[in-house]
């Protein structure tokens, strides 16, 4: 059982941030100044960083792929 | 995979070209591939050790702005010194500053890449710890230490820029 007296781990803030942290340590972080303030900063970066966009190569990125790729023919009459 | 590698090596032609090594080792290499790791995983981990072996080999070969060090004439000096105008003035180095050129981006363009892997895995591409482990050989301690790391330094570049 975690001393409800104790700051918040990072581990625990990350929970926070991801709404996941216990209503146990919640009650801690309710009550201590100190531990909201570090919860908070570290929910900023967290939001910046699953907000950021995913990217795609240019088109024609595919052909170019699987013109590299070796194509096995198959051995024996699979359609039979 | 490409946002990965695209955001590691910061340069969108050269991660379309690990992009295409990467599959094409996927697809060539499709025999080896063990059903118990998760096919995306596997997938990651061809990609990142892509971009680090990279990203090592830039480094060893990182010209200095007079010229490479083998260079003994001004002329081989000039030759093999860094220019830095040139990509700057490309329509791709344009792309590239308005795709990485926020505070965000350039943030995580200046953590060390074992830090700039383990943060994307987490927190882009939305991985577990443990598959973050999995995919990149790391025991989970150091994951979790590199998570936070990245997130603190992250944090500390962009409060200094809003200061």
């Amino acid at each position: 059982m975690t001393d409800n007296t104790m700051h918040l781990t990072t581990d625990e803030i990350e929970l926070w941030a991801q709404g996941l942290l216990p209503a146990a340590r919640a009650i801690h972080l309710a009550d201590c100044s100190l531990c909201r303030v570090e919860a908070e900063r570290e929910r900023k970066v967290i939001l910046e960083l699953v907000q950021l966009p995913k990217f795609a190569p240019n088109a024609g990125f595919a052909d170019r792929v699987m013109a590299q790729v070796k194509v096995h023919a198959p051995s024996g009459d699979w359609t039979a | 995979m490409f946002s990965l590698l695209y955001r590691m090596v910061r340069d969108r032609a050269l991660a379309e070209d690990l992009a295409q090594e990467t599959f094409v080792k996927v697809l060539n290499g499709i025999k080896s591939y063990r059903p118990e790791f998760k096919f995306s995983s596997w997938i990651f981990k061809i990609a990142n050790n892509a971009a680090i072996d990279h990203l090592r080999r830039k480094s060893i070969d990182t010209l200095s702005l007079d010229g490479a060090p083998s260079a003994e004439t001004p002329e081989q000096m000039r030759a093999t010194s860094l220019q830095l105008g040139d990509r700057a003035e490309s329509p791709l180095a344009e792309v590239e500053n308005r795709e990485l050129g926020t505070a965000i981006e350039r943030a995580i363009g200046r953590l060390r890449p074992e830090y700039r892997s383990c943060i994307l895995l987490r927190h882009v591409e939305g991985y577990s710890y443990e598959e973050i482990a999995d995919t990149l050989d790391l025991p989970l301690g150091t994951v979790k230490t590199y998570i936070h790391r990245a997130r603190n330094e992250l944090r500390v570049y962009l409060e200094d820029r809003r200061d």
